[in-house]
């Protein structure tokens, strides 16, 4: 009987909280507005950022050596290593696997060109390799989420200064390099926080970065990148799917057009025929 | 010798990494401080990222052994910007001498400086560097 009664009071109290749970208001959904004819006509008066944007890679060549991050002495060590093998022409494969160079890298060392897209409430930030290369910039005034997923590119939230965009981004996949060159990097390591500046003058788009990465970093890494911009039509953004070259294309003994494996060395080049 | 070689060319260059091929992944398994000239008969192209490559067929000659070549090059929006490059610029059956940075390992492969096809005397080069400056072609007429 009392065994009975331990299994009724049970019941009962799991129905209470069923009941209760049925009862909670639900939690409001957050809901993006329909952007209004003034949100389109508000964009018309940010900045032109139109064209495709080039890298000055000269320019990053010199930072590698110039402006190099302050690395903790374990993060050294590494790049050093890597130095090293470089010089002995067995640079690091960094970026071979076709992975995004992710952020903070694509905006350091990118050498593809990349364009910038304004939408109501959102900047978005289009490149030309690893298949997808985005970063999507919300400025509809949202603040970061508590406990972000972990992406490639991270979180991005921004908000206009005048002519200048200034990002906030956290967010970011430990495995992220912060890579001053394609032959140069280590991982953020994760709790990676950056703060970007961008305006632009005279046609020069430039990205000021302040990089907080307190696992690999001893203090804030500060750098500025250079973009150009192009108008010329054959400067067009095209698709560049970087698994691509792991494949030849041929004709099977069907007719049909297929990729087949194409071996690579450990550097990402296409192994010779010997 | 195993190769056409018309000649080996000692280069200055005076920083690591500036290199006019590097798109992906960082080029110094190729001998930059060195030109390799092969003349030959190109066999495939492959327009694909994040590398366009050339397969060139080098003829015996002197004795050496005849071999296929694989050239490296940077992405095909990249050499398209660079001027020149269409995905056809450069066939099979097309008859070039290839200007490159040789791999250090010495085997048959390289990175483009510049290709020259014999037939038309076209010379198309990869450097993405020349490209550093806002607005090229902006005084181009309208097509």
């Amino acid at each position: 009987m009392k065994h009975f009664l331990n299994v009724l009071a049970a019941a009962l109290l799991a129905c209470s909280a069923t009941s209760f749970a049925q009862n909670k208001p639900a939690e409001k959904p957050i809901i993006n507005p329909a952007p209004t004819a003034k949100d389109w006509a508000d964009i018309g008066k940010l900045p032109d950022w139109s064209g495709v944007w080039n890298p000055n890679i000269s320019d990053q060549d010199k930072q590698h050596v110039t402006n190099p991050p302050p690395w903790n002495a374990k993060a050294a060590a590494r790049i050093q290593f890597q130095q090293a093998e470089l010089k002995a022409g067995r640079p690091t494969p960094l970026f071979v696997n076709c992975l995004p160079e992710g952020h903070p890298s694509w905006m350091m060392i990118s050498h593809n060109a990349l364009e910038i897209l304004f939408t109501p409430g959102r900047v978005t930030m289009l490149g030309e390799s690893d298949g997808g290369r985005l970063r999507r910039i919300y400025t509809d005034g949202r603040g970061h989420p508590l406990d972000p997923d972990p992406t490639f590119h991270g979180h991005s939230i921004g908000k206009w200064e005048g002519n200048v965009l200034v990002i906030d981004t956290i967010g970011v996949l430990p495995q992220s390099y912060i890579a001053p060159s394609e032959a140069h990097g280590i991982p953020n390591n994760g709790d990676m926080h950056t703060l970007e500046r961008i305006w632009v003058e005279k046609d020069v788009m430039h990205v000021y970065m302040k990089i907080t990465a307190p696992n690999v970093l001893t203090k804030p890494y500060e750098t500025t990148r250079y973009y150009f911009r192009q108008r010329a039509r054959k400067f067009d953004i095209v698709e560049g799917v970087c698994q691509e070259g792991y494949f030849a294309p041929r004709i099977d003994k069907d007719g049909y057009h297929v990729y087949e494996p194409q071996p690579h060395d450990v550097g990402g080049n296409r192994i010779p025929p010997k | 010798m195993n190769l056409s070689l018309r000649k080996i060319v000692l280069a200055s260059l005076l920083t690591l990494g500036a290199y006019p091929v590097a798109a992906h992944h960082a080029t110094t398994m190729f001998d930059h401080a060195k030109v390799v000239t092969i003349n030959g008969v190109v066999k495939e192209v492959h327009w694909t990222n994040p590398h366009v490559g050339i397969y060139v067929d080098v003829a015996s000659k002197d004795g050496g052994e005849a071999a296929l070549w694989v050239i490296e090059m940077t992405s095909p929006g990249n050499l398209v910007r660079a001027g020149g490059w269409t995905r056809n610029a450069v066939k099979p059956g097309d008859k070039v001498v290839i200007d490159m940075a040789p791999l250090r390992d010495g085997k048959k492969g390289g990175a483009l400086k510049k290709v020259t096809i014999a037939d038309s005397g076209k010379v198309l080069t990869a450097d993405i560097r020349a490209q550093e400056r806002a607005n090229l072609e902006q005084e181009a007429p309208a097509k």
